[in-house]
Formats: structure tokens, C-alpha cells, sequence
């Protein structure tokens, strides 16, 4: 497994808010909600579609092509188009860094 | 993975510079100057364009590459035969590091008869009028994007095979194009087969180091004269650091054959239109398309058979296997143009996925503009069949035989049309040695 990877200030990402963050040559969204954060990669699972340009609410981002919804806690997919999870991966803040490992 | 290396970045002052150490004619000049002015205006594709919405290229940074360096004799000696030429007679080859030209040889015989083989950017420079109405104007639009646009401004190296009238090339042509860590590929290549003409051309590509960095944004011109037959092969098997964008097209006239046939293994993200124009009454063409992907690859191919002549038959087949996190986009059309009455136009894509994770996109599509013509399309996407697994296993196979016998037996239909021992060989053996374990 990974290593946890710097990703940004916690002070870039507004609670409510996200991130978009390149992370071992790859693109992940960082969420902020209610005090907590997560990440999943940038991909819509229905069609490859950038998650991160999507409307958080709560705890659901939804794509912004299709409106496929998924939960930024586990990537979980809620709605149609989308039925698969898309990746999430683990986060953790230390000080003022926010800090990310990619899943396998 | 190997660093990038950091270069100066396709920039006026690189370009002025670069277009001052050439010697090229005033037309060619003229045209980079116009297709350089295109790229400074044209911004980066969007996704929300139909042809990028599936091809993520924001981890590509363009300032990280610049005009190719020279090339070092001592990296000749790095070159490998390549792929596709093991066990084949070839009546001549070429080989280019970064776009930079480093051995050419044609056969006397081949020459005698005005056969004209070697780096295009050499060769232009004495046969200019000949090559001034074919290159970057009857087929690749230079003006069609941004990656168009940098290639016809930057292109350099490239290879030429020009065939006189009536001239029939048994021995196939190698060329193979090879990229440095952290390098830049431009090269540009141009086939011109005059009536009556044949040829076989075995084109390759590949990285002196096999994870490094890299950017090929090349073309590729087949044009085919009445009654001409050509064979294509293009292997295209980059390193998996190498960012590959290519617009390739060919035009094939009245009566004339075209066979192309793409192999395609390597690269970390390729984008690539293919367009094939049968512009003469009676043309043929065969499309073939050969991928295996892996890793985190992405592979997109975008691919037009346009009909723009009557009595003209195309038939593209495309299979490709997908394991890992990798993705594959194939996009194709048959377009027929109002006057272009009894084609007969054929597309299919199979995909046969591996893995859970990987992932095939298939959209095939008609754009028909005339009333009697037969033009059918199709695709499929599965994965590995567990009954078939288990007969295999039953016959006292492992599963892992199984899964490669499986995958052999899939790109079976594809080899069968391909008439070239080295290239079903080749394709074959890459493919097989790139299958994980699947125990």
C-alpha cells in the first residue's frame, strides 16, 4: 500500500468544499464536510465524467454530466447512470496538511 | 519512472530557432509558419468535446517537452531490430531517435526504379515539387487542432516512401521510430503509391527506456493511386510514461487496395484518429486493429471510413483486450456521402476485458447519405467466459493457459487477416507476454 501524501492546506478547502489535487500522477477530489474529509478519484464511473466539476451536497457529489450521484464518504454509487463505487481513498490531517493514500 | 527532462518548451524564440537551422523549401516554411500561428491560437482540446469527453489529458503538461534534441550516433547502438522485422527480407529501413534520422537504407534495385525511401525531412529538401501537392495537404488537415497544428509546425525526421508508376515493391519497408527518456517524437510520415503502384511498409515504435517519459504528436499520409496496393502496418509499442497523439488518414483512389493494419501496446495515454477516404470509384479498403491494454493505459481511437466515391467497400475490424485499471475508447464512423451509391461499408470492435477493473468503450456509428448502399456495424465487449475456463481446465490446462489460450483464440479473427508472418508473430507473442498470471 501507498504512502500518506501531502495534498493540500486544510485551509485551501472551504467546509463545505472540495478539491481538485494531482496525487501520484493521478486526479483525486478532496471533500471538506462538516469538519471531515475524504477523497475519491475524479471519475464517474457511468462514463469517465470529472466528479470534482460536480455539486456537492452533503455528503453526495453528483457528476456533472449525467447527474450520477455518489457518496464522498465511500464512493458508493446512489443513483443511475452510475452503479459501480468509484475509488475512495483514505485521508488524514495533521497540523494544517491534509494528507492522502491512494487505494491499490 | 524516469524524470522528465526538463526542455525549453515549444515557444516562438525554440521555433524561430528551430525553423532557422533548417533548410527546407520557401513553401514548407510558409507552412509551418501558418500552422505554428494555429497552435498559438488554439486552446488545449476540451472535454466537454464529444471526441475528448472520455480522454482525460489535464496530467498532460505540454511545457514539459520541447523541440526534439539532436540524436547521438551512440543511441543507434541502444536501437533494437525492432518487433516486426525479425525473419523478414526487407528491401530497405530506417531508424530515427527523437525524430532524428540515424540509419536509412534502400535496396540499388529499389532505387534504380526511382523507389524513394528515407527521412521525409531529408528527402524534401531535394524533391520538394514532387512531394509539395502530398505532404500536409491532400489528406491531415494540419489545421485541425492543437496537436495538428504543433506537428505541422514541428514535424521533423519522418519518412518518405514514394512509388513510381507501375513500380511493384515485393520486399516490405521497415521503418522504426524510437524515443529517448524523456524525448520527443514529431515525426511525420508520408506514403505516395502512383498508379499502379504496390508496397508493403512495416512501421514501428518504441522507447529506448520502457517507463520513461515522453511525446510522440506525429501524422501519418497513406495516399494510394488508382489501382494502387498498398499494405500498413504500424506497430505502435511506446514506453508506458509516453503521451501519444497522432492524426492519421489515408486516401485511396480509384480501383486501388489499402490494407492497414495497427497494432497497438505501448503508451500511457494515445489518441489517435484514423480516417480512411475512399476518394476513387471502386477503392478497397481493410482496416485491422490490434490492442492490448494494461496498467493505468488509456487508449482512444477515433476512426472514420468515409465513403466519398461510388462501387468502394470498407471493412474495419478493431479487437482489443483490456487487464488492470486500463481503459480503451473506440469511436468509429461510416460516413457516405450522397453520391457514393452501392458502398459497402463494414465496422466491428470486440473488447474482451481481463480484469473487473478494466474498462472498454465501444461507439460505433453511420452517417449515411445515400439510398443504396449496405453499411452494417457492430461491437461487443465481454469478459473471459468461465465455462470455457473450466472445459480448459477439465483438458488438464491451468487457468492461466486457459485465460491465454482464451485471448490467443480471441484475436484469432484478426491475425487470420493479416497476411505478414512477422507481424501475426510479433503481435502474437507481445500480447502473450504481457497477460498476467491469473491463477
Amino acid at each position: 500500500m501507498s504512502d500518506f501524501l501531502p495534498v493540500a492546506a486544510v485551509s485551501e478547502i472551504p467546509d463545505p468544499g472540495k478539491l481538485l489535487v494531482e496525487c501520484q500522477d493521478q486526479l483525486v477530489v478532496v471533500f471538506h464536510v462538516d469538519g471531515q474529509f475524504y477523497c475519491l478519484d475524479d471519475v464517474c464511473t457511468h462514463d469517465g465524467g470529472p466528479l470534482g466539476e460536480g455539486e456537492l451536497k452533503g455528503c453526495v457529489i453528483a457528476c456533472p454530466r449525467h447527474g450520477a450521484k455518489f457518496d464522498i464518504r465511500t464512493g458508493a454509487a446512489l443513483t443511475m447512470p452510475a452503479t459501480q463505487a468509484t475509488r475512495s481513498h483514505e485521508v488524514k490531517v495533521e497540523g494544517e496538511q491534509v494528507y492522502v493514500r491512494l487505494s491499490s | 519512472m524516469t524524470e522528465t527532462a526538463v526542455q525549453t518548451g515549444f515557444n516562438q524564440d525554440a521555433f524561430d530557432a528551430f525553423l532557422a537551422a533548417r533548410d527546407e523549401p520557401a513553401w514548407l516554411s510558409d507552412l509551418r509558419r501558418a500552422a505554428w500561428e494555429k497552435f498559438l491560437e488554439l486552446p488545449m482540446p476540451s472535454r466537454q468535446d464529444e471526441e475528448w469527453m472520455r480522454t482525460d489529458i489535464r496530467l498532460f503538461r505540454l511545457d514539459r517537452f520541447g523541440f526534439p534534441a539532436e540524436a547521438e550516433a551512440s543511441q543507434l547502438d541502444q536501437a533494437e531490430e525492432g518487433l516486426l522485422r525479425q525473419g523478414v527480407e526487407v528491401g530497405g529501413h530506417t531508424v530515427a531517435v527523437d525524430s532524428r534520422p540515424l540509419a536509412s537504407e534502400l535496396s540499388d534495385r529499389l532505387r534504380e526504379q526511382g523507389v524513394l525511401f528515407g527521412a521525409l525531412d531529408e528527402l524534401v529538401r531535394e524533391h520538394g515539387d514532387l512531394l509539395r501537392p502530398h505532404l500536409l495537404a491532400r489528406a491531415v488537415d494540419p489545421f485541425q487542432d492543437k496537436f495538428a497544428a504543433l506537428h505541422a509546425a514541428c514535424w521533423s525526421g519522418g519518412t518518405l516512401l514514394y512509388v513510381p508508376r507501375g513500380v511493384e515493391v515485393e520486399e516490405p519497408l521497415h521503418q522504426l521510430s524510437l524515443l529517448s527518456a524523456g524525448g520527443v517524437e514529431l515525426g511525420h510520415t508520408l506514403v505516395v503509391l502512383e498508379e499502379g503502384a504496390s508496397a508493403t511498409l512495416l512501421a514501428e515504435s518504441a522507447s529506448l527506456d520502457p517507463e520513461a517519459a515522453g511525446l510522440h504528436c506525429g501524422a501519418i499520409e497513406l495516399l494510394v493511386g488508382p489501382r494502387a496496393t498498398l499494405r500498413y502496418v504500424n506497430l505502435q509499442n511506446w514506453g508506458t510514461g509516453v503521451w501519444h497523439f497522432a492524426h492519421q488518414k489515408a486516401l485511396v483512389d480509384q480501383d486501388a487496395n489499402l490494407q492497414w493494419t495497427i497494432g497497438v501496446l505501448g503508451s500511457r495515454l494515445a489518441k489517435v484518429n484514423q480516417h480512411v477516404a475512399l476518394v476513387g470509384t471502386g477503392a478497397r479498403a481493410q482496416v485491422n486493429g490490434v490492442m492490448f491494454s494494461e496498467g493505468r493505459q488509456h487508449l482512444s481511437y477515433h476512426t472514420l471510413q468515409h465513403h466519398e466515391a461510388p462501387h468502394c467497400t470498407s471493412d474495419l475490424l478493431y479487437k482489443g483486450a483490456l487487464q488492470d485499471d486500463s481503459r480503451i475508447v473506440w469511436r468509429g464512423m461510416i460516413k457516405v456521402d450522397p453520391g457514393a451509391q452501392k458502398t459497402d461499408g463494414y465496422q466491428r470492435n470486440d473488447s474482451l476485458i481481463l480484469n473487473r477493473e478494466a474498462r472498454a468503450d465501444s461507439i460505433p456509428g453511420l452517417e449515411i447519405e445515400a439510398d443504396d448502399v449496405r453499411c452494417t456495424h457492430g461491437a461487443t465487449t465481454g469478459r473471459v467466459d468461465d465455462e470455457q475456463i473450466f472445459y480448459c481446465r477439465t483438458r488438464g490446462m491451468t487457468r492461466n493457459e486457459a485465460v491465454r489460450m482464451i485471448v490467443a483464440g480471441f484475436f484469432q479473427q484478426v491475425s487470420d487477416r493479416i497476411p505478414i508472418e512477422s507481424v501475426r508473430v510479433a503481435l502474437g507473442e507481445a500480447i502473450a507476454r504481457r497477460i498476467r498470471e491469473y491463477e
